[in-house]
């Protein structure tokens, strides 16, 4: 399907520019369901995607939470892998070097649990060839802040940002939770902080139990419920915080086919990450960015930001 | 670049009660597996159960047309139900082979292997595997089977023909010895010097854990953990162990890229 895929006028119809970084189509892989790339590198192109976000990293290596760590859902997953990464140093030593070897834009996702935490990761990007862009994930508890997420206030939203923002050039995208009453108050108070991009959603926190044992599945008791199951939230908040912000909005949660990916730039995306399907299906990703190819092509799309935000009410 | 590969169900028979052996013809560019590797299978074509499931490789042969893989498996949850309804001609997808195989030492005088129940599956593939490829006499190996009932003893005959002596147990002594596949090994160790002998080990965690009290520090032996995985390739870090580092540290490993195969002593039992 992918041959003449870099000739043909729809493939150059599928470039979309999110604030300085480049993509070769609208599509990319999210965070934490995507390792570094190399995980999936045997079985799809690294190559054919628009970009990947790779696996939140935080200032120190860091082991994650105790198993279990997953759960089946009805339509989705249940997970509570705590963060578990290598360290933005090793990211950079040991991990980049693979991914500079591929055609993709790479996006470095990061997190703290506290201000001092996202500067110091921010910085140690600043300049490292072969990061495109950060995505900071603001949806982890704010330790000095008795946990609470610092996603979930608009002030420390905000704070994260500039802290970031002053030690990073490239382009910023802030990663949102769902898990707020309005989730469009923090979309602007992250754009007025200087974000350039935003993107939603991330997990919505959930749990599962087994009533045999009257246990909860996961060790952690509570984890973030991903998968077609969430969509539904997914599109409506996107759809929400487009028409709230100037800046580009980025859309994910249960994005399984090209029509689920299509149906978010309706809703006013201007690109889309692709998680959990990959676990289901390791070449999903690249099977999205072939299907709104054919999408293009079967409508007559000569630019797929022509679709952004057409959703008609 | 590997494949997604398309499998049709040749057979799938159930040959104890919630007990399964499924046999899957696939095309040849699906790779040999290794004792101890797993596969990744879901139902073409079908949404719900959502993820796929890992199932240890049991059996495996190759001819001119193709391959066939077998799994042995237990119903244990929705997804395996589901899997058991499967009739010959479904299609099936399958990832794999993936994970760590079980490292051999070749000049090991003894080889002795532990199973609990289900945990006979990657073994048995490891002891067809030993007299195969390695040439190993059949009286160099010792198994070890046990389960809860005589109703959940299952690939005896394939060991049969692999190994010189297959020990059965159970726990209510409904066949073969009564007694836990732990205990009736400990009655026998005296015979395997730690340093002439191999040990490989799959079952229940409660039955692992017993063996690194009795075993451990002792004897040389390799296990196969089981977790529940939701990509098996190592990208999603959902179906960690804790595992013991150098210098008293613990890690959690992937068990199933890191895995699923581990060193009985650097496993935490928490």
């Amino acid at each position: 399907m992918s041959v003449g895929l870099k000739k043909d006028k729809t493939a150059a119809g599928m470039m979309v520019n999110i604030a300085g970084l480049h993509l070769k189509n609208p599509v990319i892989t999210a965070s934490g369901t995507f390792g570094y790339g190399e995980e999936y590198a045997d079985y799809i192109d690294l190559n054919k995607l628009g970009g990947i976000s790779v696996k939140g990293l935080s200032l120190a290596p860091r082991a994650g939470n105790p198993p279990p760590r997953i759960m089946e859902t009805t339509g989705g997953m249940l997970n509570s892998v705590g963060l578990q990464n290598v360290g933005v140093d090793a990211f950079i030593e040991e991990k980049l070097p693979f991914l500079r070897k591929f055609d993709v834009a790479v996006i470095a996702n990061i997190y703290g649990e506290s201000y001092a935490e996202y500067a110091a990761v921010a910085a140690k990007l600043d300049g490292v060839p072969g990061v495109h862009a950060l995505e900071v994930n603001i949806s982890c508890p704010n330790v000095q802040k008795g946990g609470l997420s610092f996603g979930a206030d608009p002030k420390s939203a905000a704070e994260v940002t500039r802290r970031v923002r002053a030690k990073n050039n490239l382009p910023l995208i802030v990663k949102l939770t769902p898990n707020v009453t309005d989730i469009t108050v923090i979309a602007r108070a992250v754009e007025q902080a200087g974000a350039d991009a935003v993107s939603l959603i991330n997990t919505l926190t959930g749990m599962s139990i087994d009533l045999d044992t009257r246990e909860p599945h996961l060790k952690n008791i509570t984890g973030g419920l991903s998968g077609p199951a969430i969509k539904p939230v997914a599109l409506r908040m996107v759809w929400q915080v487009a028409r709230q912000v100037k800046i580009p909005v980025i859309g994910m949660g249960g994005i399984m086919t090209a029509r689920d990916a299509l149906e978010f730039m309706v809703a006013g995306a201007s690109a889309v990450q692709v998680g959990t399907a990959s676990f289901v299906n390791p070449c999903a990703a690249t099977e999205i960015i072939d299907g709104i190819h054919d999408y293009m092509r079967k409508n007559r799309i000569k630019k797929i930001t022509d679709i952004v935000g057409t959703l008609k009410t | 670049m590997k494949d997604i590969c398309v499998g049709l169900v040749a057979a799938n028979e159930e040959i104890k009660r919630n007990y399964f052996l499924m046999k899957v013809a696939l095309p040849a560019a699906f790779d040999d597996p290794l004792p101890g590797q797993f596969v990744m299978m879901r139902i073409a074509g079908l949404q719900d159960p959502f993820l796929s499931r890992p199932l240890s490789v049991y059996a495996f042969s190759r001819s001119q047309k193709g391959c066939v893989i077998e799994l042995l498996y237990r119903v244990a949850g929705r997804g395996t139900g589901i899997m058991a309804g499967l009739i010959e001609g479904s299609e099936v997808e399958i990832i794999g082979p993936l994970g760590q195989s079980y490292r051999v030492d070749p000049l090991m005088k003894n080889i002795v292997f532990i199973a609990g129940g289900i945990g006979v599956a990657p073994l048995s593939l490891l002891a067809g595997h030993l007299g195969d490829t390695f040439c190993r006499e059949t009286s160099s190996m010792t198994f070890f089977l046990g389960a809860r009932t005589a109703e959940e003893i299952v690939g005896i005959e394939l060991l049969q023909k692999y190994c010189y002596r297959v020990i059965v147990c159970t726990d209510d002594g409904s066949m073969g010895e009564k007694g836990q596949v732990t205990g009736i090994f400990k009655k026998e160790m005296a015979k395997f010097p730690p340093a002439d002998t191999a040990l490989y080990a799959c079952g229940p965690r409660p039955m692992l854990k017993a063996l690194a009290g009795l075993v451990g520090g002792k004897y040389k032996c390799q296990v196969s953990l089981e977790e529940r995985m939701a990509c098996g390739v190592g990208a999603c870090a959902g179906c960690v162990a804790a595992i013991k580092e150098g210098r008293g540290k613990m890690a959690y490993k992937r068990v199933c890229a890191e895995g699923p195969i581990f060193d009985l002593e650097t496993v935490i039992w928490q």
